[in-house]
């Protein structure tokens, strides 16, 4: 170690609903020859891992990897399979996800895993950044597994996602909605990309009825890592009165920061029936006639 | 180039980058962002004097790997070939992503770009300035116009001006 760090609490000891999904750095440190874990680390910029890597990770990019190159959609199963396969994942492998902007592509990485129903998945809390302020070891070595026998079942997308016909649903039925986006963006003032209409919306403002709360809050800021239970609670609960028993849509832009919003109320605060709208603001704010609220 | 010398050759841009101090003569600096993902920019032009030329370009920033790196391909080019503004405005986004290797800039268009944007955004205001001098605007007026350029700049992907590292810190929160 060569900084001195705020400490965090241990995470057996924040009162999650499902505290087996996080892992500290240390119990990484402790895990880097197991070879039943394959650390995978996620990025939003995309020659990070280049840099430099915790030890024996690979690299699974949201674009790249996971995209289906020509229609708007997640690969296939047989892709799919293939891509973990390459990065050396059997059955009975533990994948932790890791990375940039305090885990935002990690758990959307975690989130689009479990479209394919893959289990054994962790994230490493406090994400690339805390490993890093913690001193750690980062290597160039690149990193060649041997390939995995992982078999993967066809992508489900009834459970944990949502398309824009349940969305109006959602919408019609006056059921909870968050918009994990800026203020800015939520607001309807902040709008872009004519030059990269993959990314762009020709209208701002949110979905009619969403909540702002934007993705970040919960992560502690000193230390990086996922706030505890009751605070977490504080925000999505007493101050956003989402119902724990009720079916939640979240979204952003891409469906990435939502992802990370899906995360915390799934495992961390044990919500059941979160889905992530990945179509999110770029399908939404693109949409003719489709209802949008600016406040 | 195949993908792991391109990966090589862009991770040591981004890691030393080239022409990242401001020019202390530059005729214009004009700062860029990436509303999302906290890449900033900002574009140092010195013009050549009398001439609609670049003569020296630099880019001072803190971001995503490739859009350092890209800035500090740009910039390399740019001090080589002392290009037109006409070729600068010319040089397509295509052609930038093409520069820094399709393999990688297809996957981060706003990364790979952010320095051309904010560097054509540069050249027309120095363009626009000396127009406009040429016309006998005052200061003062110019001024108000190089305002106009950042509001015209309002859904092009960029934010440009002064707003923009707020801009680019705002999804971050």
């Amino acid at each position: 170690m060569t900084q001195t760090l705020l400490p965090v609490t241990d995470i057996a000891a924040r009162g999650y609903a499902h505290p087996e999904v996080l892992v500290s750095t240390q119990w990484v440190a402790e895990h880097l020859t197991d070879p039943k874990v394959r650390l995978v680390e996620s990025n939003e910029d995309i020659l990070l891992y280049e840099t430099g890597h915790i030890p024996g990770a690979v690299k699974v990019d949201w674009v790249a990897d996971l995209n289906d190159p020509l229609i708007r959609d997640y690969v296939d199963r047989s892709r799919f399979e293939q891509l973990l396969r390459a990065k050396g994942i059997n059955q009975d492998t533990t994948i932790v996800f890791y990375g940039d902007k305090n885990n935002w592509w990690a758990t959307y990485a975690f989130w689009v895993f479990r479209l394919f129903g893959v289990d054994n998945l962790k994230v490493m809390d406090g994400g690339r950044l805390r490993w890093a302020e913690e001193g750690r070891p980062f290597e160039t070595t690149a990193v060649r597994p041997a390939p995995g026998t992982i078999t993967v079942r066809e992508r489900d997308d009834s459970r944990i996602r949502a398309f824009r016909d349940r969305v109006e649903t959602h919408v019609a039925r006056h059921k909870p909605l968050v918009d994990v986006r800026s203020p800015e963006e939520y607001r309807g003032e902040r709008l872009h990309m004519p030059e990269y209409p993959n990314e762009g919306a020709l209208r701002g403002g949110h979905i009619p009825g969403a909540r702002s709360i934007p993705w970040g809050r919960a992560i502690n800021p000193d230390t990086h890592t996922f706030r505890p239970a009751e605070e977490l609670r504080t925000i999505y609960q007493h101050e956003n009165g989402l119902p724990l028993d009720d079916e939640i849509v979240v979204y952003c832009r891409i469906g990435e920061r939502s992802s990370h919003t899906w995360f915390a109320l799934t495992y961390l605060l044990g919500y059941n029936r979160v889905r992530n709208y990945d179509g999110s603001w770029t399908e939404w704010g693109n949409q003719v006639r489709a209802l949008i609220e600016k406040p | 180039m195949d993908r792991d010398t391109r990966i090589a050759w862009l991770v040591q841009h981004a890691q030393r980058p080239r022409h990242t101090t401001p020019l202390p003569d530059a005729d214009i600096s004009v700062p860029g962002g990436n509303p999302g993902c906290g890449d900033l920019l900002t574009a140092y032009l010195k013009a050549a004097p009398g001439d609609n030329r670049v003569a020296a370009v630099s880019f001072v920033g803190t971001g995503c790997g490739l859009s350092q790196a890209s800035a500090s391909i740009l910039a390399e080019r740019m001090n080589r070939d002392h290009p037109s503004f006409a070729q600068v405005l010319d040089f397509t986004y295509e052609q930038m992503m093409d520069l820094v290797g399709r393999d990688v800039a297809d996957a981060r268009p706003r990364c790979a770009t952010l320095a051309l944007g904010t560097l054509k955004a540069a050249v027309k205001a120095v363009e626009m300035n000396r127009k406009l001098k040429a016309a006998g605007k005052t200061e003062a007026e110019i001024a108000e116009l190089r305002r106009a350029i950042s509001a015209a700049a309002e859904g092009t992907g960029l934010v440009l001006g002064e707003e923009a590292a707020a801009a680019a810190r705002g999804i971050g929160v």
